[in-house]
C-alpha cells in the first residue's frame, strides 16, 4: 500500500513551482529545438536533440513533467515550426516522454547522482517500448481518427521514429545523463581551498 | 527574431487582436475540432473562410506566413504525397472507397484517381488547420492564451505552463544569442570566416551552455514567483483578460450555435449515418462505394497473413 | 518600543551543497517601522539572510537550519512561503530573475493576480505604481528590450503591488543610474513613512543610502553580524574600513585631512552635519595644499566611434550621431542615465551589434570587417548581466575557456588563471559550480574571464554592480597594473561616481542615445549643467566644497590628485604613515588568505 503510494507520486511527480516552471522552460526548449536542432531524417520525424528535454526533465522531475513538457513542446514546434498541426504526433510524443521520463520511478535519482548500470538498461528498454508504443499504436490510431491518415505511411514513419529517437535518446541521452548525475554529485561539501597549488 | 516565429508580444490594434483571450481561444479550438471532425472538402473550405478572413484583416507581415505555407507545401503537400504514392499506392481504395487507375507503372506502381483525391482532401484539411492555428497565433499573446485557456477552465497551472513557455521562447532565442556572442568574444570563430564544419561544431557545442542555463534558471524564476504568491490561492485573476468588446459578446453568442453546430454534425454524419469511407469525394456516389477495412490492405499483416 | 516583527535567534544556515555554513549564530532584531541596512563584503552572507526572512530558505534552498527565525512572531520553519508572501516582499538581487511577467504592466500585476484581485481595480494601481518609478511610458514594454535599472524599476514596482509590511530590497540601486538611486531611496523612505513598513535594505552603496535617514546599520562579514549600530556610529569607527565597506567620499576626504570623526554631529548627513572648528580647520588647510597632479599621457588612437546610429528596432533610435575616440592607456567611465544606451554603445565597439549609421574603426580598421571575435582579440567586454556571459560549470572552467581556446600552454593558463582569479577574489572557491555563488561572485567571474585575456581595451559594465569596496578595489588594482604597465585601455561603464572619481580621467556622458559631454572626470562631475542632464548626482565632495565655500572643481580635482599621489606613494616604498593603513593591511593579509594557507 504505502509502497503504491509512492509510485503514484513518483508518477505524478509533485507540481510546486519550480516543477511547474521547469515544465514550460522544458517545452519551450522542446519546441525550439525540435525546429532548429535537429537532422530531419523522414517526414515528421528526426534525429532531433528536443528528445533531450524529456529525459532531463523526466530525470530531475519524474513522468508526467517530461509528458506535459513535451506534449506542450510539440505543440509549440508545430506553432512555430510551419508544417501545421500534428496533434496525432504531439499525443505520441508525450506518451513516449512519459516513458523515458520514469527514470525516478525505477529508482534512478539524478539529482542525489544515482544512475548505475542497472538503471541505464532500465532506461533504454523503457525508450524502446516508449517509442513501440506511442508510434506504433497511439499516433496511427490518433492519425486516423483525426486525419484519416494512410495506415502504412503511418507505420514506416513510427518506424523511422523510433530508430531516430532511440539513438537520440540512448546514443546521446545515457551519457548526458551521467555527466547530469556527476555533476548533481559534484556538487555537496563546497569548501574555500586556501592553498596555492592551482 | 520574435516575427520570425509569428509569436507577438504586444497586442495589436485591430478588431481581432482587441478580442478577449477567451474569445479566441475558445474560437481556437471549436474551428480545430470542427476541421478535425469533418472529411468533406466542402464543409472544410467553408469552415476555412473565417480564419483566412482573420488573419487578412489583421494584416499581418505576410513574410514568415508565406515561408511557413511554402514549407508545408512541400514537406506535407509534394514530400508527403509522392511518399504515400510510393508506399500505398491504392490508399485511395480504402480512404475514399475506389479504384480507378490512371496511369500504371508496374505492378505495384500506379497512381488511381481516388488516391489523387485523398491527398488532396487530407492536405485540405490539414492546411485548413493550420490557417487556424496562424490566425490564432497572430491574434494572440502568450498572457492571452493563458488567461483565455483559464477562460476555458483550464487550471491557472496549466495556463501558466503555457505562457511561461510561450513566453522562454524568446529567451531561449536571446540566450542563445548571448552565448554565442560570449564564446564569439572570448574566441569562438562563429562567421563566415571560419569552415562551415568548423561552425557547425561550434554551434553543437554551443546546446549544451543552451539547455543547462536554461534549466538553471528555472530555480530564480519559481523563486521570484514564490516570493509574489504565486499558487498561494485556488484562483486567480489576469490582468491580460480585459474587457469584452463588442465583437466578443457578439462572438460568444455564435460560438455556442457553432457548438451545437458541430455536435449535430458529428452526431449526424460520423454516427447515425456516417459516410462509408473517410473522404468524401465528388466523382463517387454514394451507392457505389467500395468498402475496404483498413487492415486488409496493409502489406505488414499481409506478411502476416503467409 | 514598537513590537518586533523579525526575530533571529543563535540562527545559523548551511546550504546542502556548502560544507561550511554560511550564517553563523544571527542574533537580530527588527521592530515595526525600523528601517534597517544591512552591510557587507560581498558573500558574507546577506541575501541568504534575506531569504532566511522572506522564506526562499528553507522552503526553496535546501540546507540545515539552526536556531529559530520568527516572523510576525510566528516562526517560518512552521509557516509557508505562501503565507510569507502576504507578510514580505522582496525585491531580488537579479532584476532579470525578479521578471515574471510578459510585459511591464504584467509584471507590476502578478502579485495581484494572485490575490485575484479583479483586474478592474488591478489597472489604475499598476498605471500609478509603473507612474512611482516612472515606468509609465513602457507599460507593453517585453522585458527583453529592457535596459538592465529599467528592469530594475519594474522589479521595484512589482513588490508596491502587493501591499505587504515587511519590505526587502536586495542591493535595489546596483543598476540605478545615480539620480533614479536617490529618488529610489526616497521611494523607500516613503514606503516606510506611508504605512509604516518595516524596511530592509541591502546595499553596498552606503553614501547613497545615507541620502535618507536610516534607523540602524548592520554590518555582516563571513557569514556572522559584526555590528549592529547607528549610521553615525559606524561612520566614526573603522569597521567600515576594516571590513572593506566603502565609506562616502566626505568622510575620506574629512580623514584624508587628519580630522578626527568625533567632534561633528550628524556625521551621516553631509548637508546637515556640524563640522567642529578643528575639522573645517583641517579640510580647509588640506584642500588649500598642492599636489602634484597627474596628467594622463594619451598614447595613439585605438577605438574611433564615427557618428553611429543605432536601433535595435526601426521603432526607436537608441544612439544617434555618436563619436569619440578611445587612445591606448586611457582610462575613461562612460556615465549617463539608465537607458541611455551606455551598454548598447559597448556592444557595438565589440560588433555584437553593428551601427545602421556611421562607422567603427578599431586601431585603424574598419571594424566592419572584423568578426566578433576578430575584435574580441583586442576588445574585452564584461557585460553588465553576468547571466548572459557564463557559459561553462565551474568557475575555474569559465575562467580558463578563453585561453584554452587560444590552445596556451598549460603552464601559462595556469599562471594567468591564477592572477585573473586572485585579482577577483575568487580563488579559494575556483572549484565551485557557478549556479552557487553569491551574484556579486557572478559578476567577478565573468570580470575574471576576460581579464584572464588582457586584450588592449578592457570595457567593464558596471564593474562595481554587487561588489564591496574591498573586493573591486582589489579588481581596479589589477586594473590598474594592467593599465600602468601594459598601457592597456580600460573603460568603465558605470553609476558610481566613486568609481569614476577616482579611477578614470576621462568621462563620456550620455543621454538619451546623445554623446552629452567629454571631458575630464573631475569636470564633468563639477558641472551641474551636465548632472542635471545625464541624471547623474554630485558627490557629497561638491557638497562638502559647498559647505566649506570652496570651488567644488578644485575640491574634487585635489582629491582625485591626493588619492593618485597616495596610491603612487603606496606604489613605491610603500611608506606607511597614512592613518588608511589598516585598510591596507586588512587587504594585504586578505589577499594572503585569498592566495596562500
Ligand atoms: N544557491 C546557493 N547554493 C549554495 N551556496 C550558495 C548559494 N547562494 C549563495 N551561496 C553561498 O553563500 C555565500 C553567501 O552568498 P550571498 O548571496 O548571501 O552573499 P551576499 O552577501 O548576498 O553577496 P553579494 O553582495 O555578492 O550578493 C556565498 O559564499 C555563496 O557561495
Ligand atoms: N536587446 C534589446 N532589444 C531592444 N531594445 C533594447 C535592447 N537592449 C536595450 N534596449 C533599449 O535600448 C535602450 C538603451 O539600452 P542600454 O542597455 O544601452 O542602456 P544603458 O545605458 O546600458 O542603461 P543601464 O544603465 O540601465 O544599463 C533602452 O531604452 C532599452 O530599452
Ligand atoms: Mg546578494
Ligand atoms: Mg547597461
Amino acid at each position: 500500500m504505502e509502497e503504491k503510494k509512492n509510485i503514484g507520486k513518483l508518477l505524478l511527480g509533485e507540481w510546486n513551482t519550480k516543477t511547474i516552471v521547469a515544465v514550460a522552460v522544458g517545452a519551450a526548449l522542446f519546441g525550439v529545438l525540435m525546429c532548429y536542432g535537429g537532422i530531419p531524417v523522414f517526414t515528421n520525424t528526426s534525429l532531433t536533440t528536443a528528445m533531450l528535454v524529456p529525459v532531463i526533465v523526466g530525470g530531475l522531475f519524474g513522468p508526467l513533467p517530461a509528458f506535459v513538457a513535451a506534449g506542450v513542446g510539440n505543440v509549440i514546434a508545430d506553432l512555430i515550426g510551419g508544417w501545421g498541426m500534428w496533434f496525432d504526433w504531439s499525443i505520441g510524443n508525450a506518451v513516449m516522454a512519459f516513458c523515458v521520463g520514469l527514470l525516478p520511478v525505477y529508482g534512478a535519482n539524478i539529482k542525489e547522482g544515482v544512475f548505475e548500470v542497472k538503471h541505464m538498461v532500465i532506461y533504454a528498454i523503457c525508450c524502446i517500448l516508449g517509442n513501440v508504443i506511442s508510434f506504433g499504436v497511439i499516433t496511427p490510431i490518433f492519425t486516423v481518427i483525426f486525419y484519416g491518415g494512410d495506415l502504412e505511411v503511418t507505420f514506416i514513419q513510427a518506424f523511422a521514429a523510433t530508430l531516430g529517437n532511440f539513438a537520440v535518446l540512448v546514443v546521446v541521452g545515457i551519457p548526458v545523463l551521467k555527466v547530469l548525475a556527476n555533476r548533481y554529485k559534484s556538487r555537496s561539501n563546497l569548501a574555500q581551498e586556501h592553498s596555492d597549488n592551482y | 527574431m520574435n516575427n520570425r516565429f509569428l509569436i507577438n508580444f504586444t497586442p495589436g490594434s485591430t478588431m481581432m487582436h482587441k478580442l478577449t483571450g477567451g474569445t479566441k481561444v475558445l474560437l481556437f479550438v471549436l474551428f480545430t475540432i470542427a476541421i478535425i471532425a469533418t472529411f468533406d472538402v466542402r464543409v472544410i473550405a467553408v469552415l476555412s473562410i473565417l480564419p483566412i478572413a482573420a488573419i487578412i484583416s489583421m494584416k499581418p507581415n505576410y513574410k514568415p506566413i508565406r515561408f511557413m505555407i511554402g514549407f508545408m507545401v512541400l514537406v506535407v503537400g509534394i514530400i508527403g504525397s509522392l511518399m504515400l504514392l510510393l508506399v500505398s499506392p491504392n490508399a485511395g481504395l480504402t480512404n475514399v472507397g475506389g479504384s480507378t487507375v490512371i496511369w500504371r507503372l508496374g505492378e505495384n506502381f500506379f497512381v488511381t484517381k481516388e488516391t489523387l483525391w485523398y491527398i488532396f482532401a487530407m492536405f485540405v484539411k490539414r492546411l485548413a488547420s493550420f490557417m487556424v492555428v496562424i490566425a490564432f497565433v497572430l491574434a494572440t499573446t502568450p498572457s492571452e492564451f493563458a488567461s483565455g485557456l483559464a477562460f476555458l477552465h483550464v487550471p491557472y497551472k496549466v495556463c501558466t505552463i503555457v505562457s511561461l513557455a510561450y513566453r522562454t521562447i524568446p529567451d531561449i532565442a536571446r540566450r542563445y544569442t548571448d552565448i554565442k556572442n560570449s564564446m564569439q568574444m572570448r574566441g569562438v570563430e562563429l562567421s563566415k570566416k571560419a569552415s562551415l564544419g568548423k561552425r557547425l561544431k561550434a554551434t553543437a557545442a554551443l546546446l549544451v551552455p543552451l539547455v543547462v542555463s536554461s534549466f538553471g534558471k528555472v530555480e530564480v524564476i519559481a523563486n521570484a514567483m514564490d516570493l509574489r504568491g504565486f499558487g498561494r490561492l485556488k484562483k486567480r485573476t489576469w490582468y491580460s483578460e480585459h474587457e469584452l468588446t463588442k465583437a466578443d459578446k457578439v462572438l460568444r453568442k455564435l460560438c455556442i450555435l457553432f457548438t451545437i453546430g458541430i455536435v449535430a454534425y458529428i452526431v449526424w454524419f460520423r454516427v447515425i449515418n456516417p459516410w462509408p469511407v473517410t473522404y468524401w469525394s465528388p466523382f463517387i456516389a454514394r451507392e457505389d462505394i467500395v468498402k475496404v477495412g483498413r487492415f486488409e490492405t496493409l502489406s505488414i499483416l499481409k506478411w502476416f497473413g503467409k | 518600543m514598537a513590537d518586533t516583527v523579525i526575530r533571529f535567534k543563535d540562527f545559523g544556515f548551511q546550504y546542502k551543497v556548502q560544507q561550511k555554513p554560511t550564517l553563523y549564530d544571527i542574533n537580530l532584531e527588527i521592530h515595526k517601522g525600523e528601517k534597517v541596512l544591512i552591510l557587507g563584503g560581498s558573500g558574507s552572507g546577506k541575501s541568504t539572510l534575506a531569504n532566511c526572512i522572506n522564506g526562499l530558505i528553507p522552503f526553496s534552498y535546501e540546507g540545515t537550519i539552526t536556531g529559530s527565525v520568527e516572523v510576525n512572531g510566528h516562526e517560518t520553519k512552521g509557516s509557508s512561503i505562501y503565507k510569507l508572501s502576504k507578510e514580505v516582499g522582496t525585491v531580488l538581487q537579479d532584476s532579470d530573475a525578479q521578471f515574471v511577467g510578459l510585459s511591464v504592466a504584467e509584471d507590476i500585476a502578478f502579485a495581484m493576480e494572485n490575490e485575484c484581485i479583479p483586474r478592474s481595480q488591478m489597472v489604475p494601481i499598476v498605471e500609478e505604481h509603473a507612474a512611482t518609478v516612472g515606468m509609465q511610458d513602457f507599460l507593453k514594454a517585453v522585458p527583453f528590450d529592457l535596459s538592465g535599472g529599467q528592469k530594475q524599476k519594474v522589479g521595484i514596482a512589482g513588490v508596491l503591488g502587493s501591499n505587504v509590511d515587511i519590505l526587502i530590497f536586495d542591493e535595489p540601486l546596483a543598476a540605478l543610474d545615480p539620480r533614479m538611486g536617490e529618488m529610489a531611496i526616497e521611494l523607500i523612505d516613503q514606503l516606510a513613512q506611508d504605512k509604516e513598513r518595516t524596511i530592509v535594505i541591502i546595499e553596498h552603496r552606503l553614501e547613497d543610502v545615507l541620502h535618507r535617514r536610516v534607523d540602524r546599520v548592520i554590518l555582516m562579514s563571513e557569514g556572522r553580524i559584526v555590528a549592529d549600530t547607528t549610521p553615525d556610529e559606524i561612520l566614526k569607527g573603522t569597521l567600515l574600513q576594516q571590513y572593506g565597506i566603502r565609506e562616502p567620499l566626505y568622510i575620506t576626504a574629512m580623514k584624508y585631512a587628519g580630522c578626527s570623526l568625533e567632534g561633528n554631529d550628524g556625521l551621516s548627513s553631509i548637508d546637515n552635519m556640524v563640522f567642529s572648528n578643528e575639522s573645517r580647520e583641517k579640510l580647509l588647510r588640506f584642500f588649500e595644499s598642492q599636489v602634484e597632479s597627474h596628467e594622463p599621457h594619451l598614447g595613439e588612437e585605438l577605438v574611433a566611434v564615427k557618428d553611429v546610429s543605432f536601433s535595435y528596432d526601426d521603432s526607436r533610435k537608441v544612439l544617434e550621431d555618436v563619436s569619440f575616440t578611445i587612445h591606448k592607456g586611457e582610462r575613461i567611465a562612460v556615465v549617463g542615465r539608465n537607458g541611455a544606451g551606455k551598454s548598447t554603445a559597448a556592444k557595438l565597439i565589440c560588433g555584437i551589434c553593428r551601427p545602421n549609421k556611421g562607422s567603427i574603426t578599431i586601431d585603424g580598421k574598419d571594424a566592419k570587417g572584423l568578426s566578433i571575435k576578430e575584435i574580441g582579440e583586442r576588445v574585452g567586454y564584461v557585460m553588465q548581466n553576468p547571466n548572459q556571459m557564463i557559459v561553462k560549470d565551474t568557475i575555474k572552467n569559465e575562467v580558463e575557456y578563453a585561453l584554452t581556446l587560444r590552445n596556451m600552454p598549460r603552464d601559462q593558463i595556469i599562471a594567468r588563471a591564477t592572477d585573473a582569479l586572485n585579482a577577483c577574489s575568487l580563488f579559494p572557491m575556483r572549484n565551485w559550480p557557478v549556479d552557487t555563488v553569491s551574484y556579486g561572485q557572478k559578476k567577478r567571474i565573468t570580470v575574471a574571464s576576460i581579464l584572464v585575456l588582457q586584450p588592449d581595451v578592457i570595457i567593464l559594465d558596471e564593474p562595481s554592480a554587487g561588489q564591496d569596496y574591498r573586493s573591486y578595489t582589489e579588481i581596479m588594482k589589477f586594473l590598474d597594473v594592467l593599465n600602468k604597465e601594459y598601457g592597456k585601455t580600460i573603460v568603465f561603464i558605470t553609476h558610481d561616481m566613486h568609481l569614476a572619481l577616482e579611477n578614470t580621467d576621462r568621462a563620456i556622458v550620455f543621454t538619451d542615445g546623445r554623446l552629452l559631454k567629454d571631458d575630464r572626470t573631475f569636470a564633468v562631475l563639477a558641472d551641474n549643467d551636465t548632472i542635471e542632464k545625464a541624471n547623474l548626482k554630485q558627490t557629497s565632495l561638491y557638497r562638502l566644497a559647498q559647505r566649506l565655500g570652496l570651488e567644488p572643481e578644485r575640491v574634487i580635482r585635489h582629491f582625485i590628485d591626493y588619492e593618485n599621489y597616495r596610491s603612487r606613494e603606496k606604489g613605491n616604498a610603500k611608506d606607511e604613515e597614512f592613518e588608511g593603513k589598516e585598510l591596507e593591511d586588512v587587504e594585504a593579509e586578505d589577499s594572503k588568505e585569498g592566495g596562500q594557507a
